[in-house]
């Protein structure tokens, strides 16, 4: 209670988040009862006739839909994998820097594509992955001698394009979570190494990569949440028809289905299933942080 | 003392935190109160006897949504809420036009926020004015309930040169018929503006020594020389010899190349009318193939642009503008835009437009154009339905095709698509200080303000034929719409009979709301893969069968009961 009273204009700053929350996460899953209904806008949810698991069922009968999630996890599975990589490995080189001001300087210049929107980059990577005189496919033909690559109009270039691109886009956010982890390593733990004659390749070894190890399975966790999410905004602005094949993922999929044709059951059927499989998920691998590396996250 | 300060910062900035959230909320909740209670007030009114009038006093209001047009241009710090038609419009009809909320249309980004503020229950505006390309949002936005008999308004308040525009074509309300009741107004529009034509750049064929083709075959030839053999010097892979693309649509308005298969005999991803006197889907037509073995070759040739699978109509014309494009089906009017822009980056090209080749049978095709190009759907919690008839029965007597002598003589707005010099002279393009306006009538309440049908195919014709221009429509299209319009208007008409409707405009069949995406998908799929040779052309007779299978055999069904009953 006396820690409340001393505390009280933290717990008002958190007041905006929670009604954002509330307004924005918790309230709309009053709606979720469309995914069993054939939903009308006109007849509203208390009108629109009751079908049980119908949407469910039309989601595995329709001949694309085991693909769509094939391709939905691949890209989202390589996404998660490069995410996780890319950021920890930077993070470590930022850290043996001994320049601050150049660290900073770098931090802050990977993080800003993360400021970036995806309707905007995606107009850029069409030029500039384009076949017809795009910088990247000069720079292939020219230096390298061979055929251009049609990195957007490939099935398997595509998936490679999507990830490496939201790689680079937000390794840098995801390197700030590290450096901050890093930030709290005890300092007299790299001072008791070196008075026992440890190299600094050692010392990275030893210290700040274990040191860096609970972390990353917060970050790995909550990540796989996400694992039927392979980035919508991204994909809609970059794909086409010649990659629905490999590139169609499950939320471009519902925006045909759900906001184009009007199915709006439908769609949420989708994304109450994604919900549920993303929740188990999160479930399962946070036993397992705890059971494998001791670690707690709430 | 300093921990103290610092405390007390902070209980500052939480407070300034809290008191903006709340302002920011109480504000909304105190603007849409006033609303509510106009609404009262106005609807107490609103039932009073005599309602239309040539002008409000004190002024109403007619809310509405906008998908703006990315090519759309404004002045003087304008926007689609507030511009000069806005004020025109509260001048002269004491009319408010009040904008609820207006979207850049690029991806179909009106659509999609209209869907969602139905899905949503949001306040929808007294008029929504919905086009064409998405034929399946007007049907949604009547199927909520929320709008009115547009009918019975139409025929209570309408004026004659409306009425008269309207029954050009009878067929016009079918897709907003339910149980026979009207529930919108057609958008008309000029016949045959989305009919399109081979624009050709007349100066290489000259330097080239070639005819312009009459045939594929002849087709072939013009593209290899324009390709291979470039009469501006460029290297064969700067040209772009025929501009087309098919990201969204291979049956589109600019860069589009339905007419491939037109030369075989069908028109792809519209319903044709069936040598047996029903309704036949183009795209599983048999004539497909030799259409897609065609594209797929002249793709391996570089006669078609390498990412046409990524290219939507704007981005086909920017090579013909850069002048490295040799042909780019489009449209009559394309020589006003975007096409005269060409010769500013080229010194000496020169676009023409010729009629659409014919196949190895001599056929040809391209598809048509209805009279209509949207609706006009009315609130029926609109308290003025009237005023929007005043607003559109002025401008089909003044502005749709008026008399000599009418307020719109010269152009729409002084200063935006016209000008008077010093001399009392009128100027026009780039004479106008602060640079032209294409198209002012966009900002009007209705799109492109109020147009009859023939009038502009009439105008057009008749400068084509030397007549010097009298009247506003005539004066509009000499000045406004290119040099080379009406000639090309005239090549359109000679091939009025190549002409193909799509012949079903009726609500989404039950079949076609389960299942058209993935059809859709299927269809854009195959056809791609196959263009782009990732498949043999075989894999079209697979594709008709799974879409047989899949759907398509119901929604042949669906469509052809329908059809029967507005034959």
């Amino acid at each position: 209670m006396k820690l409340l009273k001393r505390n009280w204009p933290f717990h008002l700053m958190i007041l905006p988040s929670l009604i954002f929350l509330i307004v924005f996460s918790y309230v709309p899953m009053a709606w979720i009862v469309m995914a069993f209904q054939d939903f009308k806008p006109r007849l509203g949810i208390s009108g629109s006739e009751w079908i049980g698991l119908d949407n469910f069922r039309y989601l595995f009968e329709r001949e694309d839909s085991v693909q769509v999630i094939i391709n939905t996890l691949v890209i989202a599975v390589l996404k998660m994998v490069a995410n996780l990589i890319a950021p920890f490995t930077f993070a470590i080189f930022l850290n043996e820097l001994r320049k601050m001001f150049v660290k900073r300087f770098v931090q802050t210049l990977v993080y800003l594509p993360h400021f970036l929107s995806w309707v905007i980059l995606g107009g850029i990577l069409v030029d500039i992955l384009s076949t017809d005189g795009g910088f990247v496919n000069r720079i292939i033909t020219n230096v390298f001698g061979i055929e251009p690559i049609f990195f957007l109009g490939d099935g398997t270039w595509f998936r490679i394009t999507v990830v490496v691109t939201d790689m680079w886009k937000e390794f840098g956010f995801g390197t700030v979570v590290f450096l901050a982890a890093l930030a709290n390593v005890n300092p007299s733990l790299y001072e008791a190494a070196e008075v026992d004659g440890a190299s600094r390749f050692k010392q990275t070894m030893h210290i700040t990569i274990p040191s860096m190890i609970p972390i990353t399975i917060v970050v790995g966790t909550l990540a796989l949440g996400n694992i039927l999410n392979a980035g919508f905004d991204q994909i809609f602005n970059l794909y086409n028809p010649l990659v629905y094949d490999k590139g169609d993922i499950i939320d471009t999929f519902v925006y045909r289905a759900a906001i184009l044709n009007g199915q709006m059951g439908f769609g949420t059927a989708i994304g109450l299933f994604k919900s549920v499989i993303g929740m188990i998920l999160i479930v399962v691998s946070y036993r397992l942080a705890y059971k494998l590396a001791g670690y707690r996250i709430f | 003392m300093k921990s103290k300060a610092s405390k007390s910062w902070l209980t500052m900035l939480t407070l300034t935190l809290i008191l903006s959230l709340l302002a920011a909320c109480s504000n909304n909740s105190s603007s849409s109160n006033t609303n509510s209670g106009n609404a009262g007030t106005a609807a107490n009114t609103g039932n009073s006897e005599s309602v239309y009038k040539e002008k409000y006093e004190p002024p109403v209001t007619i809310s509405t949504v906008w998908g703006v047009d990315p090519a759309l241009k404004f002045k003087n710090g304008e926007s689609i809420e507030n511009n000069v038609a806005t004020k025109w419009a509260l001048d002269k009809f004491g009319i408010d036009i009040k904008s609820l909320w207006s979207v850049t249309d690029t991806n179909g980004a009106f659509a999609t926020k209209l869907r969602l503020s139905l899905t949503s229950g949001q306040e929808l505006p007294d008029i929504v004015v919905v086009g064409n390309d998405d034929p399946q949002l007007a049907q949604d936005l009547i199927d909520s309930g929320a709008f009115q008999d547009a009918g019975a308004l139409f025929d209570k308040y309408a004026n004659d040169t409306w009425k008269a525009a309207m029954e050009m074509d009878s067929n016009v309300w079918n897709p907003y018929i339910r149980d026979g009741v009207r529930m919108g107004i057609p958008l008309l529009d000029y016949a045959y503006n989305h009919d399109y034509l081979l624009w050709i750049r007349q100066d290489w064929l000259d330097k080239l020594n070639m005819e312009a083709p009459k045939t594929i075959e002849e087709l072939e030839a013009v593209l290899e020389a324009f390709k291979n053999n470039n009469p501006q010097g460029l290297k064969p892979d700067q040209v772009t010899p025929l501009s087309i693309g098919f990201k969204s649509s291979l049956n589109t308005w600019m860069g589009d190349p339905s007419w491939i298969f037109g030369a075989y005999g069908t028109i792809p991803e519209q319903w044709n009318l069936a040598a047996d006197g029903t309704l036949e889907y183009g795209s599983v037509n048999e004539a497909m193939k030799p259409g897609l073995v065609k594209l797929n070759e002249w793709y391996n040739k570089g006669y078609i642009p390498r990412e046409a699978a990524l290219w939507d109509e704007n981005k086909t014309a920017e090579p013909a503008v850069a002048g490295t494009a040799g042909i780019i089906p489009g449209p009559y009017w394309m020589s006003g835009w975007p096409l005269l822009d060409t010769a500013k980056n080229v010194e000496g090209a020169v676009w023409k437009p010729y009629p659409i080749p014919t196949g190895p049978d001599g056929k040809a095709g391209r598809h048509g154009t209805h009279f209509t190009n949207g609706v006009i759907l009315i609130n029926k919690d609109m308290k003025h339905p009237e005023a929007l008839f005043t607003y559109q029965n002025y401008l089909f007597d003044n502005y749709a095709n008026p008399a000599p002598g009418s307020e719109f003589d010269l152009g729409l707005f002084k200063g935006y698509d016209y000008d008077i010099d010093e001399n009392g002279n009128p100027v026009f393009g780039d004479d106008i200080p602060g640079g032209q306006i294409i198209a002012p009538a966009r900002y009007f309440l209705v799109r492109d303000g109020a147009r009859i049908p023939d009038a502009q195919m009439n105008a057009l014709l008749a400068l084509a034929d030397g007549k010097e221009p009298e009247t506003r429509l005539e004066k509009d299209v000499a000045v406004n719409y290119g040099p080379d319009t009406p000639a090309a208007a005239k090549v359109l008409l000679s091939q009025e009979d190549i002409s193909m409707k799509n012949m079903f405009t009726g609500p989404t069949t039950p079949t076609m709301k389960m299942k058209l995406d993935y059809l859709n998908k299927l269809e854009l799929q195959t056809f791609n893969e196959i263009i782009y040779g990732k498949k043999p052309v075989d894999a079209f007779d697979k594709f008709v069968e799974t879409w047989k299978s899949s759907g398509g055999a119901d929604i042949t069904k669906e469509v052809n009961e329908w059809y029967q009953t507005v034959k």
